[in-house]
């Protein structure tokens, strides 16, 4: 039986994790590489790295990050933020990410996705949706950019279903209302995404605890579950998330306490 | 002894690269890996491993545009019984065709084609089943003596992501299945060849188990 994903982001800034995790047995809390490996040694089944530098030159320290990490962390990384054009594409890909996520340029450059779904095959092809609340959007949400700060005026749904005929192979659904507020994901958003899409949905935005990864998985039907700030601080660590899930009947991959 | 992991344009040959080096070196065994698809060089190895991601077609045709390639590599594995393992479309691309975009032969070692998943129904959470199949999935043992299956269980999961499964009769070159809404085969091969639809060098520790045996396993 398949198993619902638990994934794990880090914010990457200029080659440092920006909200570093609080555990005793880091020797350096803002290492990506190190808190990646610590991640996929304590359960986590995928690693998503998303790169918040200011500039492409620094940008440039991503790949090192990317290369280092998969040399030792033998579980499927993602690797989004500032990804413009097939080039950025390919060199994320042959530093060792198996999948690139895509928001910003998807928008301003549809033909992104088809170029690259071509190029590399759709299973590495992640469009990312950062989604803010709209009621004259026919599904009641709207796309944005830029991390949230612009609005396109597009539909979240129609944006959804045309990523996945353009070749996206995964959308990763983010709230931008409940992003960073813990009170749990957007359920009737996830829902209206993953019921109406053919490829698999990663909910984002809004994990406050294991139960919220629960309710997702149960009442939205989300594929995968991602939370970045709620296992940074050690307050909820994956094995109590995947331990919550088993406890209400979803299948998880085994990891070690 | 020498592993050539075949470099004909595909993608991720470096993490294919870095999880087999790391399986190397915490068995002390004796084997340099080489990423390449120089003729020469693959005639003089000892093993290989034919990665694979993206469309059966584009890997096809990757494979192709390497002149000579295909018989240099069928005969090392068929007629010199050298150790092969196929992964992911590597593992398709031994079969006889598949469906994906449009018919496309593979290499006719094993008998078989590859056929959309076919989604049909609600999973036991009452979701959509998805395509692509994507996540970590446990494994049915069919032939649990085989060498490649040593200390390996049904809680051993394994990362999956594709969108055609192995039609075949020939249910004796199935080694292990996974369930997802058919019945996939996740392990096949025949003698000297094995193939593997998921990916073991993303499959953390239950990854590095099978990567493990592959190396240890002595024909």
């Amino acid at each position: 039986m398949l198993s619902t994903r638990v994934i794990a982001c880090l914010d990457v800034h200029e080659g440092r994790t920006v909200k570093g995790i609080n555990f005793v047995d880091l020797k350096d809390a803002g290492d990506p590489v190190e808190q990646a490996n610590l991640y996929s040694k304590t359960g986590a089944d995928e690693i998503c790295f998303l790169d918040i530098s200011a500039t492409h030159e620094k940008r440039k320290t991503m790949f090192d990050v990317i290369s280092k990490t998969a040399e030792s962390c033998f579980v499927p990384l993602t690797v989004g933020g500032g990804v413009n054009n097939l080039e950025d594409f390919s060199q994320l890909l042959k530093c060792g990410a198996d999948k690139v996520s895509v928001n910003t340029a998807a928008v301003s450059n549809p033909n992104i996705i088809r170029q690259s779904s071509d190029k590399f095959g759709n299973q590495c092809v992640v469009l990312a949706i950062d989604a803010i609340e709209n009621k004259v959007m026919p599904c009641g949400y709207e796309v944005t950019t830029h991390g949230g700060r612009k609005r396109t005026n597009v539909d979240v749904l129609n944006w959804a279903s045309q990523g996945v005929k353009n070749g996206a192979g995964e959308i990763l659904l983010t709230s931008m209302n409940a992003d960073g507020m813990k009170t749990g994901y957007n359920l009737h958003l996830t829902k209206i995404i993953s019921e109406n899409v053919s490829v698999p949905i990663i909910a984002s935005g809004g994990a406050g605890n294991p139960r919220d990864m629960v309710d997702v998985v149960l009442k939205s039907g989300a594929s995968a579950v991602l939370a970045a700030s709620i296992f940074h601080f050690g307050i909820h660590s994956i094995f109590s998330v995947k331990k919550e899930m088993l406890k209400n009947g979803i299948h998880v991959r085994d990891c070690e306490n | 002894m020498k592993l050539i992991i075949i470099d004909y344009g595909s993608g991720n040959l470096r993490s294919v690269e870095n999880a087999f080096l790391n399986s190397i070196n915490e068995n002390n065994l004796k084997c340099k890996i080489e990423v390449t698809n120089n003729l020469n060089t693959i005639s003089n190895a000892d093993y290989f491993v034919l990665p694979g991601v993206g469309s059966y077609p584009d890997c096809k045709k990757g494979m192709q545009s390497s002149v000579g390639l295909i018989d240099v590599l069928s005969e090392q594995v068929l007629y010199k019984k050298k150790k092969f393992l196929g992964i992911c479309v590597g593992m398709q691309l031994m079969f006889d065709y598949s469906l994906e975009k449009s018919r496309t032969s593979g290499l006719g070692w094993l008998s078989g084609s590859f056929n959309k998943i076919n989604t049909v129904g609600l999973d036991y959470l009452g979701r959509n089943f998805k395509v692509p199949h994507m996540g970590w999935n446990s494994l049915n043992l069919e032939y649990t003596n085989h060498p490649i299956l040593k200390n390996i269980s049904n809680k051993d999961q394994y990362y999956f992501v594709h969108s055609y499964f192995l039609k075949t009769n020939q249910t004796k070159q199935i080694i292990a299945s996974t369930d997802y809404c058919h019945q996939i085969p996740a392990i096949v091969g025949k003698e000297n060849y094995l193939g593997v639809q998921f990916h073991p060098e993303k499959s953390s520790l239950s990854g590095q188990k099978l990567i493990s045996n592959w190396l240890k396993w002595n024909i």
